[in-house]
């Protein structure tokens, strides 16, 4: 249940999206987490499986159809608009897309000031530079040179990327909600992203870290909460999870995985069109161990540390 | 084969001369994928576009890119415009979006066809429909728009373009970037099958020397405008003789390996 220093707590949560070809979709179906201060888990799943659908949840952008969301012990659906945005203000987002998501009249350590401006005003800003200036060289934009040119003139996608990880940091943010904060990175500063990101775990932060590759989610969080197409499949601490996976969907995201020297493995996708099905497993259509129980959906079983939504996995 | 000597390509940049390519010698042989891997600014992506010609104008190219006894650097645009998709097509991270919203999938793969090899008729059709599933795409893609199209979707049917003259060569700059690992598994598996099926060359540039290990029958490493490396897979992955190299694998081992931290 909530409880106090329970950074986001989750029970059953549900959304659903109408659209013209597929009519009602689940977006999200049957989501429980709980994290505590300082914990940090990692979403992980394909291309619409809902990850980015349920940061949206979390932050309050979008109403959930059904289930409970608790952000920093506030029940969500009781909140007052002022006590969201108060809420908000002690999240970091760091969204997806880093061309749409700077404002493109700003430089960069205007950038990364604005919320410093929005929440404590001008007077705020002289101590904010300090830390806006320490957070991009942390982030690696250490060419003081950069920061007063403009974001949209200056700077490349992984560059950009930096800024809103910066951008996200600035006011200490109690959650930080970072959606494939690496994606436009190389190898070698992935891993710097990951340690600037721990750092403030360290102090406390609690971490939600969004990506489709199951190795950094190890190196990002401690637990591991795999999704397809809205469903849990799976859920526990990374490197079991990693080492040992219980769901035929994780597995076929571990063998599509590039490793070194290994062949990349796919899942055949099936006809392009089949694979919405309302009911049963959402995987079953793409599943190589299918059988006839995977007609009904299977229930989120707890197995020890892990919990797992499979009828193949006793 | 495509014999690339002594490449090097210079442009200005705010005021600054940058030297993108120095002294680059690669060759593109038919039936044998090469792999072109580096870090953003490695100069990976402007060797693949100097190929086709296809950089911006007041960049300077120097050296010779030999195809079939001719220069390619020394033709005019006319003269490599026939070659551009016929002989050497490219497929682009961005490809996906390079699709014209307006015009349905099938109509712009049969545009490339009519253009190119003068098809019309019910074999333009055939064809398109052939292209487009060789691609992985059901035949049924060929009414639809792009933005009825998901990422892995529109970046088959630019994939099913760029194989529309049956050209011997083929350029991949980043093709799966955008997507994620699940879809690139899969595009990745039918580029393969179908460079290898039609015995073509591919050039591919990727940031991820996993991906390339993957793939490649050669691994090429870049590191500021140089070519630093280059060997069969396994031997880059097992004896890798350049530092930068060395720290491209260890950065990947850490993450794979779950030990970044310790």
């Amino acid at each position: 249940m909530n409880s106090p220093g329970t950074s986001l707590y989750l029970e059953n949560l549900g959304v659903t999206f109408t659209s013209k070809r597929s009519g009602k979709v689940d977006a999200l179906k049957g989501i429980s987490l709980k994290m505590e201060q300082g914990d940090t888990f990692a979403l992980v799943g394909e291309s619409g499986s809902g990850k980015t659908t349920l940061l949206r949840v979390v932050l309050g952008l979008l109403r959930p159809g059904g289930g409970k969301v608790f952000l920093l012990e506030k029940d969500l659906e009781k909140c007052t608009r002022e006590e969201l945005t108060q809420l908000r203000r002690q999240c970091g987002y760091i969204p997806q897309d880093p061309y749409g998501c700077l404002p493109p009249t700003l430089s960069v350590i205007q950038s990364v000031l604005e919320p410093c401006l929005i929440v404590g005003g001008r007077k705020s800003l002289p101590m904010a530079k300090d830390k806006a200036g320490k957070l991009l060289r942390e982030a690696g934009l250490d060419d003081p040179s950069l920061w007063d040119s403009r974001v949209r003139s200056a700077l490349s996608g992984g560059q950009r990327q930096r800024v809103s990880i910066a951008r996200a940091l600035v006011l200490d943010p109690l959650l930080l909600l970072a959606d494939e904060p690496t994606s436009m990175q190389d190898a070698s500063t992935r891993g710097e992203i990951i340690e600037i990101l721990k750092r403030h775990v360290k102090r406390g932060m609690s971490l939600i870290f969004v990506t489709h590759d199951l190795f950094l989610a190890r190196t990002a969080a401690e637990r591991i909460l795999v999704l397809y197409r809205g469903c849990p499949c799976e859920e526990g601490p990374s490197d079991e999870i990693v080492k040992d996976p219980l769901h035929p969907y994780t597995r076929a995201l571990l063998a599509a995985s590039p490793r070194l020297g290994q062949k990349i493995i796919s899942v055949s996708r099936g006809s392009q069109e089949n694979g919405l099905e309302t009911e049963g497993c959402p995987f079953r259509s793409r599943c190589p161990e299918t059988g006839e129980q995977c007609a009904s959906l299977p229930p989120l079983k707890a197995l020890g540390s892990r919990k797992v939504a499979c009828w193949k996995v006793r | 084969m495509i014999r690339i000597h002594d490449l090097n390509v210079t442009y200005r940049s705010n005021s600054r001369q940058v030297h993108a390519v120095r002294n680059a010698n690669l060759t593109i042989e038919k039936g044998r994928i090469t792999a072109l891997v580096g870090e953003s600014g490695s100069g990976k992506s402007t060797l693949l576009m100097a190929v086709t010609k296809l950089l911006p104008p007041g960049v300077s190219l120097k050296g010779s890119i030999l195809f079939e006894n001719r220069d390619l650097l020394s033709m005019t645009e006319g003269e490599i415009g026939s070659y551009r998709w016929k002989k050497i097509a490219l497929i682009l991270q961005g490809s996906m979006n390079s699709l014209t919203p307006v015009i349905s999938i099938g109509s712009q793969i049969e545009e490339v066809l009519s253009f190119h090899l003068s098809l019309n008729g019910s074999l333009l059709k055939k064809r398109t429909h052939e292209l487009l599933s060789e691609a992985g795409l059901d035949p049924s893609f060929s009414m639809r728009f792009p933005h009825e199209l998901s990422g892995g979707q529109k970046q088959r049917a630019a994939i099913a373009m760029a194989l529309a003259c049956d050209p011997p060569f083929l350029l991949a700059d980043e093709p799966t970037t955008a997507l994620d690992v699940i879809t690139q598994s899969e595009i990745i598996g039918m580029l393969e099958r179908v460079v290898r099926a039609r015995n073509m060359g591919m050039l591919m540039v990727t940031h991820d020397i996993a991906l390339a290990s993957s793939l490649g029958d050669e691994i090429v490493v870049m590191k500021d405008g140089r070519i630093v490396e280059r060997g069969d897979p396994s031997s880059i992955l097992h004896f890798p003789e350049h530092h930068h190299t060395r720290e491209l694998i260890s950065a990947l081992r850490k993450i794979e390996g779950g030990t970044y931290h310790e």
